[in-house]
């Protein structure tokens, strides 16, 4: 590895330590601890801005960055696959996404598995969710380990210890994540989505400039010189195919993640939601672009360059000490404040759906909340563990992190409107749609399509199947929940008739 | 008439974005310095938004919102 800049890793360290401070500043008042709904959603108090950047923040991180363009330089416009996944993402959320925050204010919710529990009074499908989000969580929070593991050492090779410091600005979040709750994570998503939107736009309009002399020239090189890169093959085991199912599973899961769901449950109303699924598409202009960035990186970078570090080494051959040290902080944040909201969110599933509803029911008050803010250390340290000791167990959970958390998307959110969805034809769906893409993804047999797509067909053929032998039930009984999903509208209806 | 909307506003980002993708898989012609496939999907990201809206608005004078 190349000797990194001091001033560049200067600039990186003094910007991680501001944030980190801010976090803690955030979390001051005594209040944002006194209870899970105050420190994981923050009493459902942020408006529309606050949640957008929230959500924002949370969604596109390190490993967006630095994934897609490394994708983009091996794979080309396959990468471009994260345009309608994400567009499609929050359009389809625009549907559900009201109902779900209804239900789940109403009766003070604060996990996506909650409401599984309440909605179908079961206490083992919410530990089956809670067990698939934090399963597939923590590969994820490692990936954002690995984003800040690789940018400090190219920013700080030949200086520091990257193990150590990585380690210790980990321990430094899951602190500040413990003190402030979601308070922290949302202040500096702020200054970490400006940071982002402000270097990525720079880089988009200086690099072509330096390396091709404009935009248009640099199209051109594309064009004559590996115009491969800019269609998405028509054959091959990642085809057209591949690319539509890849972003519709993609697009129907991203709300499923538990760091997703914190962040739509921090929302004041249901109309901020709706807001946020009208403007959040915005937020891919700059990820369109940032995709180019691997273009260029294909077209600049020396043959053999390692992918991983495409957009790294494009930018320490690119900007002088400056350039770099704001380029590779952008990426550091991008990877610690998404952690600290992924954390919030492992951690409320855990103590909420894993610990309480299957361990020791009687928990409540001010323990809950204690376990709940402990957790934190727990599924970050899990995440440094499994990270630096077994990084390679880690790759295929990260591959089918998706294609395993779409599989509760019938159990969230296809309960919401079919009133009669019992909860054993849920529970046995859920575990065919895991087995089935588990069993495609280990046996190769995809057939070019995208596992979780066949996995999701199998749960809702199942659910579709079984349903009506558990119907009568499902029929008969009605909770809370269901009453407020359901029976409040024709109660409406029959005092309408009274009156009349 | 209101209706016919609705269900444009709903179908149109989705066709769009996924099933037509086969047809608009080109380099030909480049469009404000994007390729076609890349102008396409960079004109989504837009027009989403709209789609969205109208559908806000629609259902919003339905007075189906609280």
């Amino acid at each position: 590895m190349q000797q990194g800049n001091l001033t560049a890793l200067s600039i990186t360290i003094c910007i991680i330590l501001t944030v980190v401070l801010i976090g803690f500043l955030a979390g001051r008042d005594k209040a944002t601890r006194s209870s899970v709904e105050e420190w994981s959603v923050g009493g459902r108090r942020f408006g529309g801005l606050l949640v957008w950047f929230l959500v924002g923040a949370d969604l596109y991180t390190a490993y967006t960055f630095l994934g897609l363009t490394s994708t983009a330089y091996t794979a080309g416009s396959l990468a471009f696959f994260a345009i309608p996944y994400s567009v499609l993402a929050y359009f389809i959320s625009y549907f559900f996404l009201p109902k779900l925050w209804k239900v789940a204010n109403h009766h003070k919710l604060t996990t996506l598995a909650d409401y599984a529990r309440e909605r179908f009074d079961s206490k083992l499908l919410s530990s089956l969710i809670a067990i698939v989000g934090v399963l597939m969580l923590i590969p994820y929070i490692c990936l954002q380990l690995s984003g800040i593991q690789d940018t400090l050492q190219v920013a700080g090779t030949g200086f520091i210890n990257v193990k150590v410091v990585v380690i210790t600005s980990f321990l430094l979040v899951a602190l500040y994540t413990f003190f402030s709750g979601i308070k922290g994570p949302t202040y500096t998503a702020i200054i970490k989505d400006v940071l982002v939107w402000a270097i990525m736009l720079f880089m988009v309009v200086s690099l072509p400039i330096m390396h091709f002399g404009g935009w248009n020239p640099m199209v051109d090189k594309i064009v004559t010189e590996a115009p491969q890169l800019l269609t998405i093959p028509t054959e091959g085991p990642k085809g057209i195919p591949w690319f539509i199912t890849a972003s519709f599973v993609s697009a129907l899961a991203l709300f499923m993640w538990a760091h997703a769901a914190t962040g739509v449950f921090t929302a004041k109303s249901a109309d901020a939601i709706r807001k946020n699924a009208l403007y959040l598409p915005l937020y891919n202009i700059v990820l369109i672009l940032v995709v180019f960035l691997g273009f260029i990186a294909f077209l600049v970078l020396p043959n053999g360059t390692d992918p991983r570090f495409a957009l790294l080494a494009l930018i320490q051959t690119s900007y002088g000490g400056i350039g770099q040290g704001l380029a590779y902080s952008t990426i550091a944040l991008a990877s610690l404040i998404p952690c600290s909201i992924m954390a919030i969110g492992a951690s409320n599933l855990f103590a909420n759906n894993i610990y309480r509803d299957l361990i020791n029911p009687k928990v409540k008050g001010a323990k809950l909340t204690m376990i709940t803010r402990g957790m934190v250390f727990v599924v970050i340290g899990l995440a440094l563990l499994f990270g630096l000791v077994f990084p390679q167990a880690l790759v295929s959970l990260q591959l089918l992190g998706v294609s395993g958390m779409v599989q509760i998307f019938p159990a969230i959110v296809v309960s919401l409107f079919w009133r009669n969805q019992s909860r054993e034809a849920t529970i046995i769906g859920l575990l065919v749609g895991l087995t089935v893409t588990f069993t495609v993804y280990s046996t190769g047999t995809s057939l070019g399509i995208y596992e979780g797509f066949w996995g999701l067909m199998a749960n809702f053929a199942t659910i579709v199947v079984m349903n009506p032998l558990f119907v009568k039930k499902a029929k008969s009984t009605t909770n809370d929940v269901k009453e407020y999903l359901f029976e409040e509208k024709t109660k409406k209806v029959d005092l309408v008739r009274k009156g009349a | 008439m209101k209706k016919i909307l609705l269900i444009l506003f709903i179908v149109l980002p989705i066709l769009a974005q996924l099933v037509v993708l086969p047809f608009v898989n080109r380099i030909d012609p480049i469009i404000l310095g994007l390729p076609f496939l890349q102008f396409w999907l960079f004109l989504w990201i837009v027009l989403t938004p709209f789609c969205t809206f109208g559908i806000y608005q629609l259902q919003k004078s339905q007075g189906g919102l609280d």
